[in-house]
C-alpha cells in the first residue's frame, strides 16, 4: 500500500455512460476518495458490482473487479474476502439488485459480518431496465409496471440490516460529497460488514425522490444527539418512516468480523506443487 | 465353501441401518476382504424401508447382484422387500420377540434365525445395541472372526468412551454365542476368509472430497442436497485443517458465487450439488465461463426432473452438463466411472479448470457417490498428484501481458485461447472481469470484431485442450469382439461383472467406459469396427447414446434404466444379450 495513492488512481479511462446528473457519479467519487484515504490502492482492492446502472460502477473504477450477474454480488465479494483477507473488498449495486433479486444474500451477508463494505445506490427505481418500480419505491409511485403505484409498502433496508444483526448501518446522500465520503470511509474502516444505503437519485425515471426532495428533507444525524453505538437510538431512527437520515445510524464497536473469528488471515492462492503435506493421512482415515 | 457373501441389513429409516452396515463393511475391509456396498434408502428420516447391502469377496467386487445370502431383518417388511433376492439356504436373522415380528414367515427353503436381539442387547447394557447383537450373530453365520468387528466398533464408538465400546463388544459376543449354541446343528455353508491385504473403504463423494484437498482446493461453498451433501460433510473441518474454508451458503446461487469470488482471489475453488442446484447455478455458470474463472462444479446426479426421486439413481443430467446455460459456453465435462476415479478425476478437473480457465463439470451419479468400495491405499498415492496452475503471472512478469498503456490484459486473445491470470494483490495487475462481452482488458464492449475475437478465443481453449490432453477411455472384455458396449459413470462396475456372465454364456463383448464427456475421446474407429454398438446408461432417452450417434454418424442400440435403481450385473448381461439378438432399432 503506497501512501501517495490519489483517488483518481481508482478511476478507469472509461467514460461513464450514466445520464448527465445521475446520482451514481457522486456515489462513485465518494467511494474512490474513501478507498484512497483509507490507504488502499487499486492492486489490493477488489470491487464487485451488481447489475443495473449502478452496477456499471466497476467498469468506471480501476481495481481488481468483477461485474457479476444480477443480485449476486455479495456472495462473490464474500468469496474474495474469505479467500484473501488481505484484500480490501467493496461491493456495490442498486436497490433492485440488492433488495429484490439479491435480498436473500443481503440478509445473510449482514449476519455473516465479513470484513467488507457494501454500497447500495438507492434511486428507488429500476434505472437500467428503464423505470419500473423497485423494492424501495413508494407505495403510490407510478411506473410503467405499476400505473397506480406498486401498492405495497417499500422495504426498509436499514431495518432489514438491523434485524439481521448488522454491525454497521449507515445512510448517505450522493450529492453531499463530503459527508458521503466520510460515511463510506467509516464503512471501510469498520471491523465487519459496513453497509451504506446511498440516496443516489435517478434524474431520468424518478421525479419524486429527487435531489431537491432529499436536500429538503434529509436530517444529518451528526447534527442531532443520535448515538450510533446505542441500539435503541438506532432502532428509533431506522423505524422512523417519516424521515430521511444521513450518517452512521448504528455501529457495534465490539464487532469481530467472521473472517477473523474463523482465523482466516492468509491468501488461499498459494498452494504446493503436489498434494499438501500430510495428505496421505486422509487416506488412512478410511481404514 | 462359498467365499463370497452378499449380506444386508434392513429396517426402518432411523433404525441405525447405515451405521450398522458401515461397521460390518469396515470390519470386512480391515480383515483384508474386498467390499462393495450399496444403499437402498427412501427420502425420509424416520420410517420407510431402508437397507444397506454388502458384497464381499477375497477378489475385487465391482457391482451389486440380485442375491442375498445373509439378511438381518429388523422389520418384517425387510423380508418382503428382499424376497426376490433370497435363495435356497439364505439366512434371515430376526428378533421373534418383537411384537411386530412374532408371526414372521420365513420363505420356503430359507433358514430363519430367531435371535432375541433386544434382550441380548439389554444384557450387554442397552437395547440400543440390538443391531450390534445382530452383527455378532452374522459373524457366527459367516464364520467371520469377531475380533475384526471389535476394531470397527472401537472406531465407531471410541469418542463415546471405553465403556460404550466394551458394551458393544459384549453385545456382539452375545449374538455370536447365541447362534453358536442355539443353532449348533445348522450348517450355514459360509466361511469368510481373512487376508493380510491392506484396504481402505470409501465412497465416491468422499473420494471427490479427498481429491479436492489433494488437488489443493482451498475453498468450498455449497448448499446441502442429496446425494452431494457428503462432499461438503467430508470437507468440513478437513479443508480447514489444510488452510481452507468450507462455507454453507444460503442457497446454490450464493454457493457458486462464493466459489467464484474465491476463485477470482486465486484459490482453487469448488462447489458440489445435484440437479435442482445445478439449475439454480446455471446463470452464474455462464459468468464463470465468460469471466474465464477456473472452478470445479460437481453435479452428483439423482433422479429428476424437478425434485424427482432424491435418493434414487439416474444419469439424467448429461444434456444439462453439455448444453445447459444460455448462449454458448466452453466447458469441460469429466465423469469418473469408479470410486477411485472420483479421486483422480477431481484432481484432473482442478488442473483443467486452471490450465484452461474454464468451469469444469465433475459429474458423478448417486450410485457412484454412495457406493463404498475397498482399495489398496496406494490407489490414492498422494505423491502421484500433480498440480498445474496454468498461466499465472506475478509482478515480475506482468509487463509481458500489458498493453502499450501499461494495462494488464486478462482476456488477451492468445493463440491457444488461454490468457494470463494475475491474482488480486499483484502490482500492475488490477483489471476488470465481467459477464458482459468484453475486450482484452475486460472492459465491456459491443464492438463486432472484438465480440467475435473473444468468442473465438474462449472456444479455442477447447481445441487446445483437445490437442494437448489425452482424452482416453477404459477398455475391458475382448478387444477384437464385434460387439461393442459403451457406458459412462457408475455403470462400469456392473458392466465389468456383466462381462463375466456374458462370457459364461459364450457372448464376447468389447466394453469401453468413457470418463470424458466433453471434450471426449473420438470413438468413431471403434464404432466402425463393431457390428453391434450398444450404449448403456441410467436414463430414459439415451443422452449419451445421442452424443455417440452424433459423433460417429451412426445408429446405436440402447440399454436404458430409469426406475431409480442402478444396473445389476446379471440383469445388465441379460439386457445386452437381448439387444444383441434384436433387430436394429428404429430411432425413437
Ligand atoms: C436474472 C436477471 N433478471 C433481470 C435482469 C434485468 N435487470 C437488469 S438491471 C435490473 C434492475 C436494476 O435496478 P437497480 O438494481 O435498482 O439498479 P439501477 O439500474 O436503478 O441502478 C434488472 C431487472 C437481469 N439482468 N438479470
Ligand atoms: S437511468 Fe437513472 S440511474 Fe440510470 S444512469 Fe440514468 S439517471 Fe442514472
Amino acid at each position: 500500500m503506497s501512501s501517495d495513492v490519489r483517488f483518481t488512481d481508482f478511476k478507469s479511462d472509461k467514460q461513464p455512460t450514466w445520464c448527465p446528473g445521475c446520482g451514481d457519479f457522486g456515489t462513485m467519487n465518494g467511494m474512490m476518495k474513501a478507498l484512497a484515504t483509507t490507504g488502499n490502492d487499486p492492486d489490493n482492492t477488489f470491487v464487485v458490482a451488481g447489475i443495473g446502472c449502478s452496477g456499471k460502477i466497476g467498469t468506471y473504477m480501476h481495481s481488481y473487479a468483477l461485474h457479476g450477474v444480477h443480485g449476486r454480488a455479495l456472495p462473490v465479494g464474500m468469496g474474495v474476502k474469505l479467500a484473501n483477507p488481505n484484500l480490501e473488498v467493496m461491493v456495490a449495486g442498486g436497490d433492485g439488485d440488492g433488495y429484490s433479486i439479491g435480498a436473500g444474500h443481503f440478509i445473510h451477508a449482514v449476519r455473516r459480518n465479513v470484513d467488507m463494505s457494501y454500497i447500495v445506490m438507492d434511486n428507488r427505481i429500476y434505472g437500467l431496465t428503464k423505470g419500473q418500480a423497485s423494492p424501495t419505491s413508494r407505495e403510490d409511485f407510478e411506473t410503467s409496471t405499476s400505473p397506480e403505484g406498486p401498492k405495497q409498502p417499500p422495504v426498509n433496508p436499514l431495518a432489514l440490516a438491523l434485524a439481521a444483526g448488522g454491525t454497521f448501518i449507515a445512510q448517505s446522500f450522493s450529492s453531499d460529497s463530503q459527508r458521503h465520503t466520510e460515511i463510506v470511509k467509516k464503512a471501510i474502516e469498520h471491523d465487519g460488514f459496513g453497509f451504506v444505503n446511498v440516496y443516489s437519485p435517478c434524474v431520468t425515471f424518478n421525479d419524486v425522490d429527487t435531489y431537491d426532495y432529499f436536500r429538503d428533507t434529509i436530517v444529518d444525524l451528526s447534527e442531532t444527539d443520535h448515538d450510533p453505538t446505542d441500539y435503541d437510538d438506532a432502532k428509533s431512527a431506522i423505524l422512523d418512516a417519516d424521515k430521511e437520515y444521513q450518517g452512521v445510524i448504528y455501529q457495534d464497536e465490539g464487532s469481530v468480523p467472521w473472517d477473523e473469528r474463523e482465523g482466516l488471515t492468509d491468501s488461499m492462492a498459494d498452494i504446493p506443487d503436489g498434494a499438501p503435506e500430510g495428505a496421505m493421512d486422509l487416506v488412512r482415515e478410511f481404514y | 465353501m462359498p467365499e463370497d457373501l452378499n449380506w444386508a441389513i434392513g429396517g426402518e429409516a432411523g433404525d441405525g441401518i447405515d451405521s450398522t452396515g458401515k461397521i460390518f463393511a469396515q470390519a470386512l475391509s480391515r480383515a483384508g476382504r474386498h467390499v462393495f456396498t450399496s444403499k437402498d434408502f427412501a427420502s425420509r428420516i424416520r420410517g420407510g424401508y431402508t437397507a444397506y447391502k454388502i458384497r464381499t469377496s477375497v477378489d475385487r467386487v465391482e457391482s451389486v447382484v440380485d442375491s442375498l445370502d445373509v439378511l438381518i431383518a429388523l422389520t418384517e417388511r425387510t423380508i418382503h422387500e428382499n424376497t426376490d433376492e433370497l435363495h435356497e439356504g439364505s439366512v434371515i436373522i430376526y428378533d421373534g420377540e418383537r411384537t411386530t415380528m412374532q408371526d414372521v414367515e420365513i420363505p420356503e427353503g430359507m433358514v430363519g434365525l430367531d435371535v432375541p436381539l433386544k434382550s441380548l442387547a439389554e444384557d450387554a447394557g442397552g437395547a440400543i445395541m440390538r443391531n450390534v447383537v445382530a452383527l455378532g450373530a452374522a459373524c457366527e453365520v459367516a464364520e467371520f472372526p469377531i475380533e475384526n468387528l471389535d476394531e470397527s466398533l472401537e472406531k465407531r464408538f471410541s469418542d463415546k468412551g471405553q465403556a460404550i465400546v466394551e458394551n458393544n463388544k459384549k453385545a456382539a459376543r452375545l449374538g455370536q454365542e447365541y447362534v453358536a449354541e442355539e443353532f449348533a446343528d445348522t450348517d450355514f455353508d459360509y466361511s469368510l476368509e481373512t487376508t493380510d491385504n491392506d484396504y481402505v473403504l470409501l465412497n465416491g463423494d468422499e473420494a471427490i472430497g479427498m481429491g479436492a484437498i489433494a488437488a489443493g482446493c482451498r475453498f468450498y461453498a455449497g448448499y446441502p442436497i442429496t446425494p452431494a451433501t457428503d462432499v461438503m460433510e467430508y470437507l468440513t473441518g478437513r479443508l480447514e485443517s489444510f488452510g481452507g474454508k468450507v462455507v454453507q451458503a444460503e442457497d446454490e446461487l450464493a454457493a457458486i458465487n462464493l466459489a467464484l469470488g474465491a476463485a477470482r482471489a486465486g484459490a482453487r475453488s469448488m462447489t458440489a450439488t445435484s440437479g435442482p442446484g445445478i439449475d439454480l447455478m446455471t446463470e452464474t455458470f455462464g459468468l464463470v465461463a465468460t469471466s474465464e474463472t477456473p472452478m470445479v462444479i460437481c453435479d452428483v446426479m439423482r433422479s429428476g426432473p424437478s425434485t424427482g426421486m432424491p435418493t434414487k439413481q439416474e444419469q439424467g443430467d448429461l444434456n444439462q452438463m453439455l448444453y445447459g446455460g444460455h448462449g454458448e459456453i466452453p466447458r469441460f465435462v469429466v465423469a469418473p466411472t469408479t470410486v477411485a476415479e472420483c479421486f483422480w478425476k477431481t484432481v484432473e478437473a482442478f488442473n483443467y479448470a486452471e490450465k484452461y480457465q474454464t468451469p469444469v463439470f465433475l459429474v458423478a451419479d448417486l450410485a457412484l457417490a454412495v457406493t463404498e468400495q475397498t482399495f489398496p491405499p496406494e490407489t490414492f498415492d498422494m505423491d502421484e498428484v500433480e498440480i498445474d496452475r496454468g498461466k499465472v503471472v506475478d509482478e515480475d512478469h506482468i509487463d509481458g501481458w500489458q498493453n502499450e498503456q501499461g494495462q494488464f490484459q486478462p482476456h488477451f486473445p492468445a493463440a491457444d485461447g488461454v490468457s494470463p491470470r494475475a491474482f488480486p494483490g499483484v502490482e500492475g495487475g488490477a483489471h476488470m472481469t465481467t459477464g458482459l462481452e468484453h475486450d482484452a482488458l475486460g472492459r465491456r464492449t459491443e464492438d463486432t470484431e472484438v465480440r467475435v475475437e473473444q468468442v473465438d478465443k474462449r472456444q479455442r481453449k477447447v481445441e487446445t485442450a483437445r490437442e494437448e490432453e489425452e482424452w482416453d477411455y477404459r477398455e475391458f472384455g475382448d478387444p477384437d469382439s464385434d460387439n461393442l458396449v459403451l457406458s459412462w459413470g457408475s455403470n462400469e462396475g456392473a458392466m465389468r461383472e456383466a462381462l463375466e456372465f456374458l462370457d459364461e454364456s459364450g457372448t464376447d463383448v468389447r466394453f469401453i467406459s468413457v470418463p470424458y464427456l466433453f471434450p471426449r475421446p473420438d470413438l468413431s474407429e471403434e464404432i466402425e469396427a463393431a457390428d453391434e454398438v450398444i450404449v448403456v446408461e441410467c436414463n430414459a432417452t439415451g443422452q449419451f447414446a445421442d452424443v455417440v450417434e452424433h459423433d460417429a454418424l451412426t445408429r446405436v442400440k440402447r440399454v436404458n434404466k430409469y426406475d431409480g435403481v442402478r444396473f445389476k450385473a446379471d440383469e445388465l448381461a441379460e439386457a445386452i444379450e437381448e439387444k444383441l439378438a434384436a433387430p436394429a432399432e428404429a430411432h425413437t
